[in-house]
């Protein structure tokens, strides 16, 4: 427990710092200070991407070890990254509307493929409540997870695969296309949000493992409680 | 050979029981053909629009209804008959392959009748050339559609609420498919080239049947 408190306080503090640096930093010419969600925007993406792909990584490797703790790994990151998948979303349309005029743009593949993976990672979350046997959701789940894992590339790359008002990457293997203070806050607050991402996973693991070890029949206050039958009651 | 043999054969079956059962076609396709006549009603008397967006409208109740045939009820096995058929020696791969070309042939057939029924119903706008698009656009899109619904009929084999749950699942997966169906038509009156959208849907056919062939196994395994 000491340890994610303590990652989350590093968290904290690293997301403070980069938030700091975003909202210092000078604001872009033709955007304005809508350019500061340059802070939050893409680290909640690339969190989103991390947290999907660690799924995956947990699935498949369930698939192969047929260990617990991978399923606890998958089940535990999806989470994170549709929270993270959603803020990418809502701080991307407010973006849109400041920039584009338009908070949503139906032609465009980069936003429709965010949208049809963060929905792709609620059905997964809905699978996994449907199923009560551990064993049987951890493969179902398993099998989900290394499938729809594939959006994730096809999210990164559709700005570049086709046309799109969302703009192609800023960083490039030739140079980044932003002023220094623009990038370095970006890149600070993509480490923060590891940070966040490393700290939540630590929180809900030991979540997990503790629901887990749970005794299965254990009862619990209420069990005891039922409506009262006809039969029992006199004088009827 | 022996693959093969069981793949055609677990699709003879599934046909076989389709047909007594007749859920694609006395439900489904009705069904479908009503919500048809309902966006003409619902759009009032701006029937030209009903005209530009004929073949939006087939599209999503193809993907909508869609669904309703690669989950129907004929390809969803009994954990008895299931286990029956893995000491017979099935192939889980083979099943997959099976039961997506039984559902390949409803799903192509019953969206070439919603194909038909828009046309009299809503009279869409088709470019030159854009009925040999359609039906080959159709028939890659109900092979895909097939596919993905066998795969999350198998993932949500056995569970309550499986139809609303797999589902969720297909709809958004199913995207690609609606947007490589629509664009290709589309592409042909903007006279941008279809290949691109073709392909598209050949790729997604191919990926999703390496998916259900390599997953074959541990899904089989998932269900029991």
């Amino acid at each position: 427990m000491t340890r994610v408190r303590v990652l989350l306080a590093l968290a904290g503090a690293a997301v403070a710092v980069g938030l700091w640096l975003a909202l210092t930093a000078p604001p872009d010419a033709l955007q304005g200070e809508y350019s500061r969600l340059l802070g939050i925007h893409p680290p909640a993406m690339w969190l989103a991407f991390l947290a999907f792909g660690v799924t995956a990584f947990g699935s498949i490797m369930w698939l192969i070890k047929k260990t617990n703790r991978w399923d606890r790994l998958a089940a535990a990151s999806v989470e994170i990254g549709v929270i993270f998948t959603a803020i990418g979303l809502f701080t991307g349309m407010v973006w849109g509307q400041a920039v584009w005029g338009s908070p949503w743009d139906w032609q465009d593949p980069r936003l429709m493929s965010t949208a049809v993976m963060f929905f792709v990672y609620l059905g997964y979350i809905a699978l996994r409540n449907a199923i009560d046997d551990p064993q049987v959701r951890a493969r179902r789940s398993a099998i989900l997870g290394a499938i729809a894992v594939v959006q994730v590339p096809l999210v990164y790359f559709s700005v570049n695969l086709f046309r799109t008002l969302h703009q192609t990457q800023s960083i490039r293997p030739d140079g980044s296309t932003m002023p220094d203070e623009m990038l370095v806050a970006m890149l600070v607050n993509m480490a923060a949000f590891t940070l966040l991402y490393i700290a939540l996973m630590a929180a809900r693991l030991d979540v997990a493992s503790a629901e887990a070890d749970a005794p299965p029949e254990s009862a619990v206050a209420g069990d005891a409680v039922r409506p009262p039958r006809l039969s029992e009651v006199e004088d009827v | 050979m022996r693959f093969w043999r069981q793949a055609f054969e677990i699709a003879r079956v599934d046909l076989i029981v389709e047909r007594r059962l007749g859920d694609t076609i006395r439900i489904v396709v009705p069904f479908a053909v009503v919500a048809l006549v309902v966006f003409p009603l619902a759009l009032g008397s701006r029937i030209t629009l009903v005209s530009e967006v004929g073949f939006g409208i087939y599209w999503a109740l193809g993907i909508l209804f869609g669904m309703q045939i690669a989950l129907r009820q004929s390809a969803a096995d009994t954990p008895e008959r299931r286990d029956l058929q893995a000491l017979l020696g099935l192939e889980p791969a083979a099943r997959f392959v099976g039961r997506s070309l039984s559902g390949g042939v409803l799903m192509a057939g019953f969206l070439i009748v919603l194909l038909v029924a828009t046309t009299v119903l809503l009279d869409p706008e088709v470019p030159d050339g854009g009925w040999s698009v359609l039906v080959i656009s159709t028939v890659l899109v109900a092979i895909g559609l097939t596919e993905l619904g066998t795969l999350a009929g198998e993932v949500t084999s056995g569970l309550r609420s499986r139809t609303a749950l797999a589902s969720l699942i297909v709809a958004p997966l199913a995207l690609p498919l609606v947007i490589g169906g629509s664009q290709s038509v589309q592409a042909l009156e903007r006279d941008t080239g279809i290949l691109t959208w073709i392909l598209l849907l050949i790729a997604g056919d191919l990926a999703l049947a390496v998916a259900g062939v390599a997953l074959a196994k541990p899904l089989e395994e998932a269900t029991r």
